[in-house]
């Protein structure tokens, strides 16, 4: 038995969903980004300059991340926005310098140096307050992610027209949903998506951290319909027909932690035209990393260097 | 480079093990009723450890009557503590009894001291007492101490699971016959970090680039973590989750560590795949501790062969 290529997931996309992320972007924009970046002398070397950088968003809580650029001088310079996994550390993107981009690995809410504002753990981030769209967690996670593009446009040294985002696992599906609603997006990768039909991969899964739905149902089972209803705001394939921008997606079809179903049927849901998947037999939730990574140089070459 | 073990390397761990007896246990235990299952419990722990100071872990204890085999996910090089590593089967939680645990610094054991990811490693480097290190490892043998206290235990079985720390937990405490480890950081660190840009080495590179003068001591401090040092202790029947061939900690670069090991060692080379990997991993386990006939308990997707 193998993965059903045309799984298609049960979400829904709301028909208030564009009203109800307008609103989150128009509160998000009516909040000073207030940033701070501070040069990280430890971790610069004779290639990379690493700085650690602050600014406010949604909620006026500080976010927290890492920004690289490479020492050699460049008047403008492409940029990634680095989106992390669920339960890893953001890394400090020095590899992305030393390849010539300036890059921003941001920590949203509740990630390390992120955390003194809001602070619901692991287990729990997603599940918490999941039954209302208006303060659930992933509403302000999104936005601290995607205001990480408005940080980068305020950096002198970056080329507003040439910015990517890339991102696996969690990264995945916030490279989705960045890609899809911020339009300076000139080129995404998204890698094994996590939070793209999440009601369908409960039930295909038996593996943390999509887990903590379960549990959380198994406690709560009245709030089916509630849960089912949040979640169908923030799933990826109900932003996937926004987006525009070339994009790749690659899958691991023994992926034990998001089910390559859910990915091929946020696959079939992108909106543009300039969209590849890469399947990769044999491989679980690293989606073929080793290789896929080279893929992934030349597809940022091609859009942000070419 | 320090390729020699300290002559005082027996006196130096001798010493923790004495302090941390010292340091009464003092469990407290909460139930986790919402990850809680119809086939296991999930119970918070507290514990003490050197300081003193407080350390935490996730226990899950199978519905039923024990003995159970025990997995201890040995403390992590990263800030999230986990019940079970992500990807594995919760079913895992039906046949043997986990315990993870979160060491100074991680979430959950970070008051007072929250860790930096990179910075664990090199946290207070710069002498012997003050290095964070040795805390770490006295919070990774803690968990197996407050193992022995759980009434439920099969005692034979003791896997401890995870990176450089299960292959300590083997060598410094008697309580643990199985080892997993995928060797990461304390192999002959300061020669590997030269070797690569990549976290988590890459920590001692930035510092030693910005204090080159203390290169030497760096390093002697480092032999008593090196697991090559470590290595004829370690009794334990183990799996080593080698690098590819050519890799970093690949099986040739490895082979001052399993070589020496005093008990059943299979190296087994990274084939690039969590998948493969992973089921080579769990095939194994449960060949050892259930025998050949024994299914392993994989996830979903694993099983679609």
């Amino acid at each position: 038995m193998g993965v059903d290529r045309d799984y298609r997931c049960r979400v829904t996309k709301p028909e208030d969903f564009n009203e109800f992320w307008g609103l989150v972007l128009d509160e998000l924009s009516s909040i000073e980004l207030n940033v701070e970046c501070e040069k990280d002398e430890l971790r610069s070397d004779s290639e990379v300059t690493v700085y650690q950088i602050f600014y406010d968003s949604l909620d006026h809580v500080r976010i927290s991340g890492w920004y690289s650029v490479p020492n050699t001088p460049v008047n403008r310079l492409p940029a990634i926005l680095l989106v992390p996994g669920y339960q890893s550390d953001p890394p400090i993107p020095k590899d992305w310098s030393a390849k010539g981009y300036a890059c921003l690995s941001v920590n949203p809410r509740e990630k390390v140096r992120s955390r003194s504002q809001f602070d619901p753990g692991y287990p729990g981030l997603l599940t918490h307050r999941i039954v209302d769209k208006n303060t659930y967690s992933y509403r302000g996670f999104y936005a601290d992610a995607w205001r990480g593009i408005d940080f980068l446009l305020s950096r002198g040294e970056v080329d507003s027209e040439r910015i990517g985002v890339a991102g696996s696992s969690q990264g995945g599906g916030l490279a989705i949903t960045t890609s899809a609603m911020r339009k300076e997006i000139k080129a995404a990768s998204a890698g094994a998506p996590y939070l793209c039909g999440f009601m369908d991969a409960i039930e295909l899964t038996d593996t943390y951290p999509y887990q903590e739905i379960n549990d959380y149902l198994r406690t709560y089972p009245d709030r089916l319909e509630e849960v089912e209803s949040t979640l169908a705001y923030f799933d990826g394939i109900s932003f996937a027909d926004q987006i525009d921008c070339p994009i790749i997606v690659n899958l691991g079809l023994q992926d034990n932690v998001c089910p390559p179903e859910t990915g091929y049927a946020l696959f079939e849901t992108i909106g543009s035209k300039d969209k590849k998947l890469f399947e990769y037999e044999g491989h679980g939730h690293e989606a073929g990393r080793y290789v896929h990574s080279g893929i992934m140089d030349q597809f940022f070459d091609k859009y942000l260097k070419g | 480079m320090s390729d020699n073990r300290p002559l005082d390397f027996g006196q130096f761990w001798y010493s923790l093990g004495k302090e941390l007896s010292e340091v009464p246990i003092a469990a407290e235990t909460e139930t986790l009723t919402m990850r809680s299952t119809d086939f296991a419990d999930l119970y918070g722990i507290h514990i003490s450890s050197i300081g003193p100071y407080a350390i935490y872990g996730y226990l899950s204890i199978p519905k039923g009557d024990g003995p159970f085999p025990v997995i201890y996910y040995v403390p992590k090089n990263a800030s999230v503590l986990e019940i079970i590593p992500q990807g594995t089967s919760n079913q895992i939680r039906s046949r043997y009894i986990t315990f993870s645990l979160a060491c100074r610094g991680m979430r959950t054991a970070d008051s007072p001291y929250a860790a930096m990811y990179p910075g664990q490693l090199t946290e207070g480097i710069e002498s012997f007492s003050s290095y964070l290190y040795r805390g770490v490892v006295a919070d990774t043998l803690r968990g197996l101490d407050f193992l022995l206290t759980c009434p439920s235990i099969d005692k034979s079985s003791i896997v401890a699971w995870g990176n450089d720390n299960a292959l300590l937990a083997g060598a410094l405490h008697g309580a643990v016959t199985h080892i997993v480890s995928t060797p990461s950081f304390l192999y002959d660190t300061i020669n590997q970090a030269s070797r690569t840009s990549s976290y988590p080495l890459e920590e001692f590179n930035d510092y030693l680039r910005h204090n080159p003068e203390r290169k030497g001591q760096i390093s002697e401090i480092l032999s008593y973590y090196d697991l090559r040092f470590h290595s004829s202790a370690i009794t334990a029947e183990s799996l080593i989750m080698a690098d590819y061939d050519g890799g970093l900690f690949d099986k040739k670069t490895l082979r001052n560590l399993t070589e020496n090991m005093n008990g059943a060692v299979t190296v087994h080379p990274s084939e690039r795949s969590s998948y493969k990997d992973g089921m080579f991993c769990e095939k194994w386990i449960t060949d050892k501790l259930f025998g050949k006939d024994a299914t392993p308990i994989v996830p979903n997707h694993w099983k679609l062969e």
